[in-house]
């Protein structure tokens, strides 16, 4: 028996399917090409696919993320439904939001434009030779930076560097789960590896490739070269190889460099011949994203010694100088994009990305992307660090990230008590609120971030004070208010000038890599000189995590001037 | 060449903190050596044992226990005997019976065990909770109403119910509290800052920084209690001098190696030898990691442990 099962968009629209009684809604939503954000892969953990039963019915396993006010109002976990027979779904525009108005770092703005003159500046002022051997005049190539949330692409005149178009879009893959191990569980599901490829490829850089082509008017066949910076993950699955060892003890991945890769085995819109480059990966956790990043912090070409921090599910480090190079990664989760926090979102319009409150009154006043008057939604990163080293400044929380005052804004209920930012009657749908468990999850991730980099140093035997500059990239870095992510032990405490946002270093380093042999060379070189530190595996880390998890650490001289 | 003695010096010293009143009065900590170096520099207040008691009455499936509490009818009588012990330096009352989970004996009924208590003994008090976080704040709160003036300790303060139990005891009733974490020494730092942030002084706070029967993972309770003592000691950190107290008698009596009958394993000898060889290896281990006073249960044990202290001091 077949039903009829329908999805409203809000953003307009209908889809249709017919679905066998049982199927599992979120899959069938993928099925229909209805994009909903399942952060978790439907594991009914995040709670993110909400949608809205108009008529019709379906089964729904139990689950907590929904309250009584809300199920009774039809709203439904699309990966805790089944089918029971014809229904129709109200799909928020929240669910789908990821796909469109993300913030990246993906040169659209003039400061992004900016930051990357700079930084290819920066790369070839060290001596490194602009020219690729086999190219002709007027021969164009392609620079992608794969992330496991967005990818991020530019077309680009190798004779001269001139970007002649870019795009940005979110990683097709998403519906498979937000943090790479999800994915890896997926691509090792029977036909799974070609899944994910497909969702990466075909669904989402193929049609990014063929925008930029036909905006900048240039053929594909023109386009001779392409440089694919990724995590080790995000580069396993997009060859379609077996990434399920980056996973597994002792999270060894199946290669480290790939080399001669032509377009046509990828099935790129591009020349055939077309040589695909990629940037070397170090480890399991530690990628051509880095290695590619690294390149553009310039690190390798200083006396000076200087740590590279890459804020994103996956935070990494990479730490040295001219001579050496460790890096380490760490899992921060998904809580710096939003993930994992019950008002969470990525910086898409209705996030809230800058907070202050109020000492006395407690009252927060914040700001809004998609500017005044947008109706706050939920918190994204930014707004996150703000809104907590605000309640801590405030003694709102303690250093556990408890509340311990009271007030009109302060909600308790049995399952611990809340911030709300704002109210229902602001935001016209649900409460905007930090709870406690969202807190907890916060001081865990930057916990994990500042750990990792006292365990790296400590291994050198150094401290912070040994850090002359310190990069941040991700599409995170350039909202942060770095003095307020000091002020909960998410960053070292050093002077704000030796912070520096370096933009989406990995893009640009794919850029750089795109046209110069030699800065091509170089980053294998940066590749096979770093030194990894896995952390699950080093004694210390623990110990320095649990010291971490703190505001803003137990070892409060860290954090005092 | 002569054997020339190069003691240890450190920049930091624990924290003295002071339970009962009186003559009886007991000070804890204040030491500014390594656990029992007494060579090193004079340990001016030597480690204390603690004697417990429960609210259930004695244990009469342990001869030695049952044999020395004989005719002991009510708690009072329990706490003379037990305050008469060789070697006990303060009373520690356990209230398991007042766990939700068990019994639930209402705070009340606790309140006027610990006033029996406090009345029938001048050595100082202690009491032990429930294990229940909710309602060993609850018992703590009454209890230090109660006994006000007798400056009891109680424990322990978690980080689930610090903030009521340091309100209570700590600062209404100026009564001793103790800060209990899990085998951690981060957690257990991260519970003294809270509980000082609540503006009880440090030297109204000892910690129980948790332990374990030995050989059931003893090496994390050594290295916990090494690592407090070192940080307090030779990093001078402030939110790590306090002493500590570990109750040893719970763990001690509760593993395999001190219930099972001889008759299952005969091999293994008496049960009662076996519980006291396992309190007391426990409780010498704990003072030599670094706790400043132990709490034991077996007259035997209470008496070796109290001699070993006091031939190394």
């Amino acid at each position: 028996m077949q039903y009829r099962v329908t999805f409203k968009l809000e953003s307009g629209g209908d889809h249709k399917v017919s679905a066998a009684f049982g199927e599992n809604i979120l899959e069938l939503a993928n099925r229909a090409g209805v994009d909903i954000d399942a952060p978790c892969s439907g594991n009914g953990t995040c709670g993110k696919c909400r949608l809205r039963l108009i008529s019709g019915a379906v089964d729904v396993t139990p689950n907590t993320h929904l309250s009584d006010e809300d199920y009774e109002d039809g709203w439904r976990l699309a990966c805790q439904s089944a089918v029971a027979g014809d229904a129709s779904f109200f799909v928020p525009g929240s669910a789908e939001a990821y796909k469109s108005g993300i913030r990246t770092a993906d040169l659209s703005s003039p400061q992004e434009t900016e930051l990357y003159e700079r930084e290819m500046a920066g790369i070839f002022s060290t001596g490194l030779k602009k020219g690729v051997a086999a190219a002709r005049e007027d021969d164009y190539g392609i620079a992608v930076d794969i992330g496991t949330t967005t990818v991020t692409a530019a077309l680009i005149r190798l004779s001269d560097g001139q970007v002649a178009a870019k795009a940005s879009a979110g990683n097709g893959q998403i519906r498979y789960g937000a943090d790479v191990i999800n994915r890896i569980i997926q691509s090792s599901k029977p036909g799974g590896r070609d899944k994910l490829r497909r969702a990466v490829c075909e669904d989402t850089i193929v049609p990014m490739m063929e925008t930029m082509l036909k905006s900048a008017d240039v053929e594909g066949n023109r386009v001779r070269r392409c440089v694919i910076a990724g995590n080790t993950t995000m580069e396993h699955l997009f060859v379609g190889e077996d990434a399920e060892s980056i996973r597994l003890e002792p999270y060894v991945p199946a290669f480290l460099e790939l080399h001669g890769k032509k377009a046509a085995e990828l099935r790129l819109p591009i020349n055939p011949e077309a040589e695909v480059l990629f940037a070397p990966n170090v480890g399991s956790y530690v990628g051509g994203d880095i290695t590619a990043g690294t390149l553009t912090t310039l690190l390798w070409n200083s006396n000076e010694l200087s740590l590279f921090i890459d804020l994103g599910t996956n935070g990494e480090l990479v730490y040295g100088n001219a001579d050496y190079m460790l890096c380490c990664a760490c899992s921060a989760g998904p809580a710096f994009e939003g993930g994992d926090i019950s008002c969470g979102m990525r910086a898409t319009v209705g996030a809230i990305e800058s907070c202050a409150i109020d000492e006395e009154t407690m009252e927060p006043s914040y700001e809004v992307v998609g500017g005044e008057g947008t109706v706050p939604a939920g918190l994204c990163g930014s707004g996150l660090i703000d809104t907590i080293s605000e309640l801590f400044r405030c003694g709102i929380i303690s250093p556990k990230g408890k509340f311990v005052r009271d007030g009109r804004r302060i909600r308790r209920d049995e399952y611990g008590a809340a911030y709300v930012l704002a109210f229902s009657e602001e935001t016209g749908g649900r409460d905007v609120e930090l709870n406690e468990i969202d807190i907890d999850n916060f001081i865990r991730a930057k916990g994990a971030i500042f750990s990792a980099i006292r365990t790296m140093l400590n291994s050198l035997d150094m401290t912070v004070d040994a850090i002359d500059h310190i990069y941040l990239a991700g599409g995170i870095g350039s909202g942060i208010d770095i003095e307020k992510a000091i002020s909960i032990g998410m960053l070292p405490r050093a002077e704000l000038s030796k912070y520096s946002y370096i933009g989406n270093s990995s893009l640009f380093g794919a850029c750089a890599m795109l046209i110069s042999d030699e800065a091509a060379d170089k980053v294998f070189e940066i590749g096979r000189n770093m030194t990894y530190i896995e952390l699950s595996s080093h004694p210390g880390y623990m110990d320095e995590f649990v010291a971490a998890c703190f505001l803003p650490h137990t070892d409060a001289s860290l954090f005092e001037d | 060449m002569a054997f020339k003695r190069n003691p240890q010096k450190f920049p930091g010293a624990t924290k003295t903190v002071v339970i009962g009143t009186g003559d009886r009065a007991v000070t804890l900590g204040g030491e500014n050596v390594m656990p029992l170096y007494s060579f090193d520099a004079p340990i001016e207040n030597r480690p204390k044992v603690g004697v417990e008691i429960s609210d259930s009455g004695y244990d009469k499936n342990v001869p030695g226990i049952a044999a020395y509490y004989a005719g002991a009818e009510t708690i009072a009588d329990i706490a003379k005997k037990a305050a008469a012990m060789p070697g006990a330096d303060f009373i520690a009352i356990s209230l398991e019976g007042a766990d939700p989970n068990g019994e639930n004996k209402s705070v009340d009924e606790c309140v006027e065990l610990c006033k029996a208590v406090g009345e029938a003994v001048d050595l100082p008090i202690v009491v032990l909770g429930c294990k229940n976080h909710d309602k060993d704040a609850k018992l703590f709160e009454k209890i230090s109403d109660a006994l006000q003036g007798k400056n009891i300790l109680v424990m322990s303060a978690s980080e689930e119910n610090y903030k009521t139990v340091s309100a209570s005891a700590g600062l209404a009733y100026s009564q001793k509290i103790g800060a209990e974490s899990a085998v951690d020494i981060n957690l257990a730092k991260q519970l003294n800052v809270l509980i000082s942030q609540m503006g009880v002084a440090a030297d109204n706070v000892v910690m129980n920084v948790g332990s374990a029967a030995a050989g059931y993972g003893f090496e994390y309770v050594a290295s916990t209690m090494d690592r407090v003592k070192a940080a307090a000691l030779a990093q001078n950190d402030n939110m790590l001098q306090n002493p500590i107290v570990t109750p040893v008698s719970d763990d001690a009596w509760s593993v395999k190696e001190s219930i099972v009958s001889e008759a299952d394993f005969p091999e293994w000898g008496p049960t009662e030898k076996r519980g006291v060889a396992m309190e007391i290896t426990t409780a010498a281990a704990c003072l030599a990691s670094g706790s400043n006073a132990v709490i034991l249960r077996h007259p035997e044990s209470v008496a070796a442990i109290a001699k070993f202290i006091g031939e190394l001091m």
